[in-house]
């Protein structure tokens, strides 16, 4: 059975399709990139695997149940994600950003939070040693007690990702997750990627950066005008003529 | 000079009370960028349910000190519950509407909660007087004096506001709170309910209202059914004072007020004829020349 299974994903704002009979699926333990020009749809995609936007229409099975709908219940239903323009809580410290990723596993209610009971700290000291393990992971364990607001570009982005594991997925999605790095960070969001897999977690990722993505992916999809137009291997993928021209346009004639 | 003091003491009083209650619009405004007209009537009607326990439920040979705690939490009960069911039928199929709409609605409700009491408790209009449970005596310190009842009130509020204080900022729930506020998105995709929370909110401003409804009712005996207008205006003051959104501004903001109010009653000439209006001077300067409040960040936009 297949982690993820997308079939027929479509995307209607108004006049515009925005994505068309989309199919994608990921298996467990999968890196799959998808790619394709600005505006081709990646993001709306991402959008309605979570919930953040209302698909028109298409079946999404999520280890072979029905996705839900309602962004809360896609991540306690195992999918998580990290955004292009990075939206932490920046004015949380960096572990609180964690904890609040733990949200969805703990099992302290209100009414225990007000009694403090032992449920209560036990829950609370599970949720900070696993935030604390994430952010070791991510290499943040240093910053545990700064505003997230206050760290440089890059250790924003690995706070994200800590975030979105914190909330145990079976896949995460990452919207661009080097955008906006330099050549070492990049060498170091790659390690960081293949970390993730490591410990069993599928992987959709949407780049610009080609190296990153057919170095890394075992799969690659490629959207054009919100339909895919290619999907294979980065070998298959890089000798087809379709993206070619679809990326470096026609050769002249 | 004694006497500055006593109005001073007097205006920590008054700010405690406008404090409680200004913590309700603050939290529900940064969780949902809702002014919650209606919150003065959640107090207002809070004090009728502890009134109400004490008249009809506890037994007339009830010890004063064993009945002020039932009727305290009858009032954050009966305020908590209606601030949910406030909530729950009248903002929240108005969530994505446009900002006037569930502002209208508030004041909406606020009507339609001072009628009902008024419907139900014949004597609301003259009004009724609020249970005497606390001890008659006076506290001295210096040439200042407060009633036991008032020092009761400061106690209680400060205890309230600490406790709340604790829950923001150490509790899962708290932290989900400050995670809807700063963006409700992204807090719904860390699997956060947002609509719980919201609800969360209201009913934590409601329990606070609820308190300063029944200590309300103790030092201003009676209460009728618009002591939630005044109340409500001045406690939304005091929250834009401090910067509404932030939780330690209406404290500051509450109290600010209270002293204010107090002061001006005795120092400004014909003053406690114009005690209601110092408030509304003070708003109005808040608005000119410092609109985000005494700690309130630049105000956001958020799309």
């Amino acid at each position: 059975m297949p982690l993820l299974q997308a079939t027929g994903v479509t995307k209607q704002f108004g006049g515009l399709r925005a994505l068309s009979n989309v199919d994608l699926t990921v298996e467990e333990g999968e890196i799959v990139g998808v790619i394709g020009p600005n505006g081709a749809g990646k993001t709306t995609f991402f959008n309605c695997l979570t919930g953040m936007e209302t698909r028109t229409s298409g079946e999404i099975l999520f280890r072979g149940a029905p996705l839900p709908t309602r962004p809360d219940r896609v991540t306690v239903a195992g999918v998580a994600r990290t955004f292009q323009n990075i939206r932490l809580f920046h004015n949380m410290t960096v572990l609180e950003n964690v904890l609040v990723g733990t949200h969805p596993r703990s099992r302290a209610g209100v009414l225990s939070a007000i009694g403090r009971g032992p449920r209560y700290k036990r829950e609370e000291r599970k949720a900070e040693s696993t935030s604390r393990e994430l952010l070791s992971f991510v290499k943040l364990d240093g910053l545990r007690g700064e505003l997230a607001k206050s760290l440089s570009y890059g250790d924003q982005r690995r706070l994200e990702i800590a975030r979105a594991l914190a909330t145990d997925p079976g896949l995460l999605l990452l919207d661009e997750p080097t955008a906006g790095m330099n050549a070492s960070e990049t060498a170091g969001a790659i390690a960081l990627v293949k970390a993730i897999r490591a410990r069993g977690i599928g992987i959709v990722l949407i780049e610009h950066d080609m190296r990153f993505v057919f170095g890394l992916c075992d799969r690659v999809a490629v959207l054009v005008h919100g339909e895919k137009m290619v999907e294979g291997s980065p070998a298959q993928v890089q000798s087809d003529e379709r993206v070619i021209s679809a990326y470096l346009g026609r050769p002249a004639e | 000079m004694t006497q500055f003091f006593q109005q001073l003491s007097d205006g920590v009083v008054l700010g405690a009370l406008y404090a409680l209650i200004a913590l309700g619009y603050t939290m529900v405004y940064g969780i949902v960028q809702l002014i919650n007209f209606a919150h003065g009537e959640i107090f207002m009607v809070g004090a009728f349910g502890g009134y109400t326990i004490y008249h009809y439920l506890l037994p007339d040979n009830m010890p004063a000190l064993v009945a002020l705690p039932i009727v305290l939490v009858a009032s954050m009960i009966t305020s908590g519950v209606l601030a949910a069911i406030v909530e729950r039928l009248a903002y929240r199929p108005l969530r994505n509407a446009p900002r006037l709409a569930p502002l209208i609605t508030a004041i909406g409700v606020s009507i339609a909660l001072q009628e009902m009491i008024r419907l139900f408790y014949p004597n609301a209009d003259r009004g009724e007087p609020f249970p005497q449970l606390f001890p008659n005596g006076q506290v001295h310190f210096g040439g200042v004096s407060e009633s036991y009842v008032n020092c009761f009130l400061v106690v209680l509020s400060v205890v309230l506001m600490l406790a709340l204080r604790t829950f923001v900022l150490h509790s899962a729930t708290g932290r989900a709170m400050r995670a809807t506020a700063q963006d409700p998105d992204t807090a719904r995709l860390m699997g956060i309910n947002i609509d719980r929370i919201i609800v969360t909110t209201f009913v934590l401003g409601g329990l606070l209202a609820g308190a300063a409804g029944t200590l309300q009712g103790m030092v201003a005996s009676p209460i009728d059914f618009q002591i939630g207008f005044i109340a409500g205006l001045k406690a939304f003051t005091a929250a834009v004072l401090g910067g509404i959104g932030n939780i330690t501004g209406a404290v500051l903001g509450g109290f600010v007020l209270g002293i204010v109010e107090a002061l001006a009653t005795q120092y400004v000439p014909n003053g406690s004829a114009l005690k209601d209006a110092f408030a509304f001077v003070v708003l109005i300067l808040v608005l000119v020349f410092r609109p985000t409040g005494l700690l309130g960040e630049s105000v956001r936009a958020r799309a």
